[in-house]
Formats: C-alpha cells, sequence, structure tokens
C-alpha cells in the first residue's frame, strides 16, 4: 500500500546537506502493525511526516495506495490524504475551542460530508469509545489519556486505511498508554486499519507487527514479530 | 460548515475579550466615520434630484471674457427669454424670474405679519419645476398676475387650519394677492429653497423699474431657467444659444457674453465656473471628506490585520492541526474571512449605534438632515455588502498569513513568528500614523487659515453694529426713523445705503479717469449709495479728503472711492478729480478716499469700490449705544420701527455674525477634520496598544532576564517603547510633505492665505509622539513592574 523508495529528507546548512533522511526505501503492505524506533534525531518524526504527506522529501519516489504522491499537486495530495489517513499526536493538538464532539466531526466536515451522516458517524465512534458522556465537554476539561482518546477518535471518524502516530503515549502514564496500545492493536486485527507508530517504548514497540530501527536517518534494522 | 466557522470564530471572541474588544471597538469606530460619510455623501448627492424631468433641466447663464479676467453670471436680461422661446427648437419651456428665494417680502394676514423669501416667476416656471400641489394646479395658479403660492409651512404661519385657497394676502402692504396654489414643503436638499412665489407679470405690473426691462438686452438683473425636449441634449443646444446675446445686443458685445447652460443636476456640486464650465465647488469637499473616510476606514481595517497577525502564534496550532486532520489552505483561508466578517458584523451594529448618537451633533455642525433610512431596503442591503467589503479587506491578510503555516513546524512547537511577518506589520502602522498625522496637520493648517482670515482687518467696526432691511415705509420714514433712533438713547449713530456692511450688491462700471490708456478697458467697480453719516456709523476712516456734507444738493456731482478703487486706475492725488462712471450722468468729482473696507469675502483682496450720496438705499445701519442692555435695546429698537413700519415684522442682523457666516464652509470643514482626525488617531492608537501588549508578552522572559541583570523600569520602557517611536517618526516624515501638497493646493482657492511653515509640522509631530507615548507606557511599564520571579519561572 506504501512504498518509499531512496527517500532523501536534508537541509542545507551553510552550504552543507545536513541529512535527516538519508536514501531510506520502506515497503509497507496493507493490514501491517508497524513500530518506528530510534533515538532522537534519527529521523523517526521527519520519517512519519514524509508518509503522511505533510512533509515533502527532497529526493527519491512516494507511493501510496498506487498514486505517485511525489508527482502530485497539492490538492490532488490532500484528497488522497483526507480520503486514506489519519493522524495522532503526542501532544493531542485537539482545538481548544471545540467541544469533544465538534473535535471529532471536523475531519468529516472537511470531507463534504452530510450533517446528519456526520451525526451518525460521530455517535458511533463516540459510542465505540465509551466517550459519549463527554462530548460536550472542551479538551481543557479533559484528561490526558482522554484527550489522546479524542484525539484517535478524530484521526479514525473519516474511516482511514492508514493511521499515523507520532508517539501517541509518550505524554500518557504506563496505564492509560497500555489501554491505548490495546485499542490500536483491536483496530489493526478487527478494523484492518494499517497503524505506523513512533515510539520510544519497547513495550508499546512489541503490539506491532514489524519493528524497524532508524539511525541516522536509514533504516538500522527492521524484525517482524 | 459555515455554521462550524462561525462556532468557532464566536468562541474566540469570547476567549480574548479584550483583544476582541479592541478589534470591534476599533473596527466599529472606523465604520461609524464611514457610515456617517456616507450617508452625508448620498445627502449630497441626492440634490435637485425630487423633481420629475430634473435631468432635462437647466438654468440659463451668461459667462463673459474681458481684458483681465473671466466670469459666468446667472444675471441675464428678458429679452433672452423670448428668443429661447420662439427662435430655439429642441427648448420645451423657458421660465424668467427674478432672484427667486432672496427676494423678501411681507406677507401681512390680519395682525399676522411675515417677511420671507420668494420670488416672481413666469408661468411655465411651475412646468419646468413640478412642484408638488397640495392645493389648487400649476396650469390655473398664475392665471391673473395678482395672484400667490405659498409653500405649506408659509401657509400655516399665515392661516393656521383654515384652508388658505382664494384667501387674501396684503403683498409688501401695498398690493392684494390671492391664495392660488400651495405646494409641498421644499426638501432640504434642493438648492432652491422659497417660501412663496408670484407671476412675474404681477413684478412687471407693479415695479416701475421693470417697464423697460422686457426689451432691454443691457439689463441683466434676472434668472432664466428652461425645460429641453425629451431626447434633446444640452450639447445639442448649447451650440445654437451661445451667440444670442452677442448677435442681439451691440451694446453687450464688449463682453463677449456667451449664453451657456447648467444642468441642475450640477448646481450643488459643480457650482464654481472656469471658462464657461462648471469645474467644481462643493464636490471638491464631497471627493476630499469621502477619502478622508476610506482612510479612517482602512486604518481600522489595518488594527485589524497588525492584532490578528500579531496573535498567529496562538491561532498556529489550530491552523497545524486543521492541516493535519484533512484541512485545505482554502478551507482555512474561509474559515478566517468567516471570522472576520462576523467580528465586522458585531461592529457594525455598533457602528449603526454610534452613528445614530453622533447624527443629531453632525447635523447640528452641517447644517443638513440626515438620517439612517431603516426602513429602506436598500440601505440594509448597502450594509450587507458594506460588512462583506469592510470584513473581507480587514481578514484577507490576516487569512492569507494564518493558513499559509507549516503544520509540521507549528505541531513541533518549533515555530516562531518571523521577521517576515513584522515587517508588513509596521509598513501597516507606518501607513496609519501617516494618515492620521497628515489629518492632524490638515486641521492645525486649516484652523490657521480660518484664524488668519477672521485676525485680518475689516475696515470697519462690527461691534453693536446692526443691520435692517429698509423695507416698506422706512425709507419714506428714515429721517423720522433715524431721530428716534437717536433720542431713545440707546443707539448712538444710524445711517442708510444700498448695500449691507458685510456683501456689496451692485456693481457699475468706472469708465473714464484721468490718465486711462486708449485700450484700457472699464473697471467693474462696487457702487454703494450712502447716506450722510455712512462712514462714522459703521467705523470706516477716511484717508484724504472729506465725507459727504448733509446737505443732498451739494453732493450730486461728488464721489468716494476706497483705496482699492485708487490703486487699480493708478490716480495720484485724486481729490478733485473728475471720473465718469454709469451711476451718474456726467461726469463726478472725488472728494475723499476711504481705507479698504472688508465688505465682501474675508480671503480676497478689497475690491474697488465707489460711494456716492444718496437717498433710500436697501438697508439701515445703526450702532448701539456703548454701555446698554442689548435685550432692552432691541425691545426699545423694535418698538420704534413698528411705528414707522407697522406692517413689517421687525428683524435685524448684528455685522459681526453675519461676518462669521462667511466662514461657515471653513469653520465646517475645520471642525469635521478636527473630529475625523480624532477619530483616526484613536483606532490607530487602538491598534497600537494592541500591538504593544502584545510585544509586552511575547518579550516577558526577555523582560524577566534584563530585569535580573539590573535594568530599571526606564530601561524596560524605552526598550519596548523605541520601536514604536521611530514608526511614528518615520509616519511623521512620509505625512508632512503629503500634507503640505494637499493643503497648499487647498490654499490656493484663497488669495488671503497663510504661509505653511515648518512649526505646524513639529507640532503635529510632537502630538503624535506624546499620544504614542500614553498609549505604549501603559503596556511597557505594566511588563516592566512584572516580578521577574514570577515571568522566569512560567518557563
Amino acid at each position: 500500500m506504501l512504498s518509499l523508495q531512496h527517500i532523501s529528507k536534508y537541509y542545507q546548512v551553510s552550504g552543507l546537506k545536513n541529512y535527516v533522511l538519508n536514501d531510506l526505501s520502506l515497503e509497507v503492505d496493507e493490514g501491517e502493525f508497524i513500530s518506528i524506533m530510534g533515538p532522537s534525531g534519527s529521523g523517526k518524526s521527519t520519517l512519519l511526516n514524509v508518509i503522511g504527506m505533510l512533509d515533502d522529501p527532497s529526493d527519491g519516489y512516494h507511493y501510496f495506495a498506487g498514486h505517485a504522491v511525489h508527482q502530485l499537486k497539492e490538492k490532488q495530495r490532500s484528497a488522497l490524504y483526507k480520503q486514506y489517513i489519519g493522524f495522532v499526536f503526542q501532544a493531542y493538538h485537539l482545538i481548544d475551542e471545540l467541544t469533544v464532539y465538534e473535535n471529532i466531526e471536523t475531519p468529516l466536515i472537511y470531507q463534504d460530508f452530510k450533517s446528519s451522516e456526520r451525526k451518525a458517524m460521530v455517535a458511533d465512534i463516540l459510542d465505540k469509545f465509551n466517550i459519549v458522556g463527554k462530548k460536550d465537554l472542551f479538551p481543557a476539561q479533559l484528561s490526558g489519556g482522554q484527550q489522546q482518546l479524542v484525539g484517535i477518535a478524530r484521526a479514525l471518524i473519516a474511516k482511514p486505511k492508514m493511521l499515523l502516530a507520532d508517539e501517541p503515549t509518550g505524554n500518557l502514564n504506563s496505564k492509560q498508554g497500555e489501554e491505548i496500545m490495546e485499542l490500536f492493536r483491536k483496530l489493526n486485527r478487527e478494523d484492518k486499519v494499517t497503524i505506523i507508530q513512533v515510539t520510544h517504548s519497547e513495550k508499546n514497540a512489541e503490539y506491532g507487527t514489524r519493528i524497524i530501527n532508524l539511525l541516522d536517518g536509514k533504516i538500522a534494522s527492521s524484525k517482524k514479530l | 460548515m459555515i455554521k462550524n466557522y462561525l462556532k468557532i470564530a464566536w468562541r474566540n471572541i469570547l476567549h480574548n475579550k479584550v483583544y476582541s474588544a479592541i478589534n470591534i471597538l476599533g473596527l466599529a469606530a472606523g465604520m461609524a466615520v464611514a457610515l456617517i460619510i456616507g450617508l452625508w455623501v448620498i445627502n449630497e448627492f441626492s440634490y435637485d434630484k425630487f423633481l420629475p424631468n430634473y435631468k432635462q433641466l437647466y438654468q440659463v447663464n451668461l459667462h463673459f471674457t474681458t481684458q483681465r479676467e473671466e466670469h459666468t453670471q446667472t444675471a441675464l436680461a428678458i429679452p433672452l427669454a423670448e428668443v429661447l422661446r420662439k427662435e430655439i427648437p429642441g427648448i420645451k419651456y423657458v421660465a424668467e424670474t427674478d432672484w427667486v428665494g432672496w427676494q423678501y417680502h411681507d406677507l401681512l394676514v390680519g395682525t399676522k405679519k411675515l417677511y420671507v423669501g420668494g420670488g416672481a416667476a413666469h408661468p411655465d416656471f411651475l412646468k419646468i419645476f413640478e412642484y408638488p400641489f397640495v392645493k389648487g394646479s400649476a396650469k390655473d395658479a398664475f392665471k391673473d398676475p395678482y395672484s400667490i403660492i405659498l409653500d405649506q409651512a408659509t401657509a400655516t404661519a399665515l392661516f393656521g387650519n383654515a384652508d388658505p385657497m382664494n384667501k387674501i394676502i396684503r403683498f409688501d402692504n401695498q398690493q392684494n394677492l390671492k391664495v392660488t396654489g400651495i405646494i409641498k414643503d421644499i426638501p432640504k436638499n434642493a438648492t432652491k429653497q422659497f417660501s412663496f412665489l408670484t407671476p412675474f407679470a404681477f413684478k412687471e405690473q407693479t415695479e416701475g423699474w421693470m417697464k423697460s426691462a422686457r426689451t432691454t438686452w443691457t439689463n441683466n438683473s434676472f434668472n432664466m431657467y428652461i425645460e429641453l425636449q425629451p431626447g434633446v441634449t444640452a450639447e445639442q443646444i448649447a451650440p445654437k444659444i451661445k451667440n444670442l446675446v452677442y448677435q442681439h445686443s451691440v451694446q453687450m458685445r464688449p463682453a463677449k457674453p456667451e449664453v451657456i447652460l447648467h444642468a441642475m443636476m450640477d448646481w450643488h456640486l459643480y457650482s464654481d465656473f472656469k471658462m464657461g464650465k462648471p469645474v467644481g465647488g462643493f464636490i471638491d469637499y464631497v471627493r476630499m471628506f469621502s477619502i478622508i473616510g476610506i482612510l479612517v476606514l482602512l486604518i481600522a481595517c489595518i488594527n485589524f490585520m497588525n492584532l490578528s497577525t500579531a496573535r498567529s502564534e496562538k491561532r498556529a496550532r489550530e491552523v497545524g492541526v486543521r492541516k493535519a486532520i484533512g484541512s485545505q489552505r482554502s478551507d482555512l483561508i474561509a474559515q478566517f474571512l468567516a471570522e472576520s466578517v462576523l467580528i465586522t458584523f458585531i461592529a457594525s451594529l455598533f457602528s449603526i449605534v454610534f452613528v445614530q448618537l453622533a447624527l443629531p451633533s453632525f447635523n447640528t455642525v452641517i447644517g443638513s438632515s440626515i438620517a439612517i433610512p431603516f426602513a429602506n431596503p436598500l440601505f440594509w442591503i448597502g450594509m450587507l455588502l458594506y460588512v462583506l467589503f469592510t470584513g473581507l479587506l480587514a481578514g484577507s491578510r490576516p487569512a492569507f498569513y494564518l493558513s499559509s503555516f507549516n503544520p509540521v513546524t507549528v505541531l513541533k512547537g518549533t515555530f516562531k513568528v518571523g521577521k517576515a511577518a513584522s515587517l508588513p506589520r509596521k509598513v501597516l502602522v507606518v501607513l496609519q500614523f501617516s494618515c492620521s498625522i497628515a489629518l492632524i496637520i490638515s486641521t492645525v493648517i486649516v484652523y490657521q487659515q480660518i484664524q488668519y482670515a477672521k485676525s485680518r482687518p475689516t475696515g470697519y467696526s462690527s461691534e453693536r453694529l446692526m443691520v435692517t432691511d429698509m423695507s416698506g415705509d422706512l425709507a419714506n420714514n428714515y429721517d423720522a426713523l433715524k431721530n428716534s433712533l437717536i433720542s431713545s438713547g440707546v443707539v448712538e449713530s444710524v445711517a442708510a445705503a444700498s448695500s449691507p456692511v458685510t456683501n456689496i450688491y451692485s456693481h457699475m462700471s468706472l469708465d473714464k479717469w484721468p490718465g486711462k490708456a486708449a485700450d484700457e478697458e472699464s473697471v467693474n467697480i462696487g457702487a454703494i449709495f450712502v447716506s450722510d453719516n455712512y462712514f462714522k456709523t459703521l467705523g470706516m476712516t477716511l484717508k484724504e479728503g472729506h465725507d459727504f456734507s448733509s446737505k443732498w444738493s451739494d453732493d450730486t456731482t461728488s464721489v468716494i472711492l476706497n483705496e482699492a478703487a485708487i490703486k487699480r486706475i493708478g490716480l495720484k492725488d485724486p481729490i478733485n478729480k473728475l471720473v465718469t462712471w454709469n451711476g451718474s450722468s456726467g461726469p463726478v468729482r472725488i472728494i475723499g478716499v476711504v481705507k479698504d473696507a472688508l465688505m465682501e469675502s474675508p480671503f480676497t483682496p478689497v475690491a474697488p469700490a465707489i460711494f456716492s450720496h444718496g437717498r433710500g438705499g436697501n438697508n439701515v445701519m445703526y450702532r448701539l449705544a456703548p454701555n446698554v442692555n442689548t435685550q432692552d435695546a432691541i425691545k426699545k429698537i423694535n418698538k420704534i420701527f413698528d411705528t414707522y413700519n407697522p406692517a413689517y415684522p421687525y428683524i435685524y442682523q448684528f455685522v459681526d455674525d453675519e461676518y462669521n457666516h462667511k466662514f461657515n464652509l471653513e469653520v465646517l470643514v475645520g471642525k469635521l477634520a478636527g473630529v475625523f482626525a480624532g477619530l483616526a488617531i484613536f483606532i490607530s492608537c487602538l491598534g497600537l496598544f494592541g500591538l504593544a501588549a502584545y510585544v509586552a508578552e511575547q518579550r516577558t522572559k526577555e523582560i524577566g532576564i534584563r530585569k535580573v541583570l539590573g535594568a530599571t523600569i526606564a530601561n524596560v520602557w524605552l526598550l519596548l517603547s523605541r520601536d514604536f517611536i521611530l514608526l511614528v517618526l518615520i509616519s511623521c516624515i512620509i505625512a508632512s510633505p503629503v500634507a503640505f501638497y494637499f493643503l497648499q493646493g487647498w490654499l490656493q482657492k484663497y488669495d488671503y492665505r497663510i504661509s505653511i511653515g515648518p512649526g505646524v509640522f513639529l507640532l503635529s509631530a510632537l502630538v503624535a509622539i506624546i499620544i504614542t507615548m500614553i498609549t505604549i507606557s501603559f503596556q511597557a511599564i505594566k511588563a516592566a513592574l512584572t516580578n521577574p520571579v514570577k515571568s522566569l519561572r512560567s518557563e
């Protein structure tokens, strides 16, 4: 479903190329649950952003769901992104001025769902995540774990094929983190969502089906579980 | 989608109350200024459009070209009317009139007496100007020469609730006129205002001097109006009428008269003529204030832009999140624009309230009756477009700027508002302050010009000096009146003349004088026929020679000239020289030279004037004795006037009031410029206040560190204020030459004008900087007083 070929990402610093990703190639099949690990600065987040089309690589070829992403225009890329990808952040990144319900609903608005459809879909996911009672609260009124739950619900609301998570449990305590990981596993197994997560925790990484270790912008090792 | 945008916008407004208040207040003030100016401009453009066919209506004017000057006048001779009627195809109606509106007459009904302005007009006047009749009809009203038409207000004043039709009005206590029509009161936005109309035939039958007017081409004492046939344009008619006076009148030929048309649509706004074409007039002020309105609105929009982009760090995360969950840039642009339109909408409601509150005083200052047309759907449509326009204008820059953020950097938390954003912000602040400072400079210069002209020596003393029209029996009873006034003790001196102190009604031509060159033209000279004691009563002083004596017979061949006249004809030793003018049959002797007195515009040089001793006159002037109570004196004088002129109400003017009226336009411009300058600087400072708050907030940590390192409050204040003061200084440098250029142009209107010195620019800069310092010091000192421990710990 995803193919990265010879992807590089670098910044020019006083004439020198400072590589964040260096000639990296990666194939991801549908239904995989990949954990990306590596020390700080090894390019984990950048790789995730490139996969999520939030960041452009400097070089290389990027194919996603049969499209050559590196050749697409901003608008087409955005359409592709909206249709296939959901993003979960370490810092949750909910919109403070919107309620739980409205935060989850927002992606649907951008995808032009009708009001009645949106209602049904949001109600459905609130129920599934067991946060119906919190739907009218604002993010500031929730705990970190609850906020991340809303973040994931928002990422999943439009039924993406792929979920990208950048240290989703980084700001959570271990119990909350475990719950989130269980949820990811369930999503991956039951709903066949392809998941790519970046994590520092060995334990969380093992929820995945494959662990990729990055070092200096290159894949140092990759093992299937 | 829109609902979602508005919801967020609304919550954002509530969450940031101070910021929202600054934005809404600033926008509301700016919109109110533009709205009130807009209403005024619409009102100005609505003049003279209340009659059907107004597009086909014209006043006939005459343009002259002499060696020294060219000018256009409305005064025409009657024979032209007949020629236009009979010989020019394409003209539907022609009406000759006197100075409708300016002819004051006494209307008497029983004990009620009114002294009001009206005029005499040919019956076709009512066909040209289809004033709506409440009673009677345009067709029949002027069938009988001894008839009169009134407007509703005058009819009510004379007859109360009784039916005025066919009632008799005693006209100037001499003729009986029958009321044959009542027209609706003329709206305020009409150039031609009058209370009554009589048939032109009545004037011709009852006023002796009119006998030869119908056949005399040189008696230019009348006005004329025409209506063109439908489909006929002024351009088609112009060449046919241009030379009519030239062809018909040999005597008029030296002045090269050209007949021209002045469209009714142009009467109000384009009344200044140059080379026989209406080139400008009040439209200049309409344009000027339109520009000011737009500038003030722009200043308000800039506030919104600057505060929105300054706060962008706070909004950046939201932008990042939205992009990460599938928003396109266009969605975000739409969202931010929706937000600015919502804020503008709220501001517009406030602006309507502001305008409603300000309109009474505005109307008093302007002398208008402007109201917000709440019942007019067009107004609401206009308001809606106004809100959209302002919202999009104010929101465009923030929308495009904010929506451009890269989600990755924003969400990583490494995002900092770059220098790139602060440069345009600085440019916009400079733009704001340049406009505000230019307005301050303008206000100061307008007031300087007014003061300059007001402090000009008038050449007479207006203190306690009063004027009353020489109406009814006053001319016959003049000597008795004068004696009674003097003996009453409240009046110190009395005189009569053919013009009041503040105007010269008639101009004659000075044809011959010693030393006149063969090819030199006659001099157009202001002519005033005066009683004895005239110069003494007005407080004018003779430079040479002597005053008229009280014996009329001695003086029939004597005149007094003013200094300007002597200078104009270049006469040395003028006393006892003989000159010829068309006010006497033979040559007259100059017996005195009087110092120049400012009787016409206070902004032009004194024009040549000739004074001749004559009976009668149009005005009585009298000066109250010093130390009398004005109210009591007026009561006493009123009784004396009633005795000698019982049919007329006693009406008086104080000369200094009349003189001050000459500054009405300038004072108005000065007041408005002052108010708008004040508002502009207020709105600019509101924005600066917000920006200073933002900068102080952004630099909290830096300020904390500096304080720990030993910075004093003054150091911190300087640190935060320096940049803003620099911007205001740059604005001064930009505003000064721009204001200088425009004001220099404005001053060209006036012959008697100030020269603009550097003082006003320095003063305005000083004022702007002081206001700026007060505005930002609040924030700067607040930041400087913050305990550094607090601000550093919060990191």
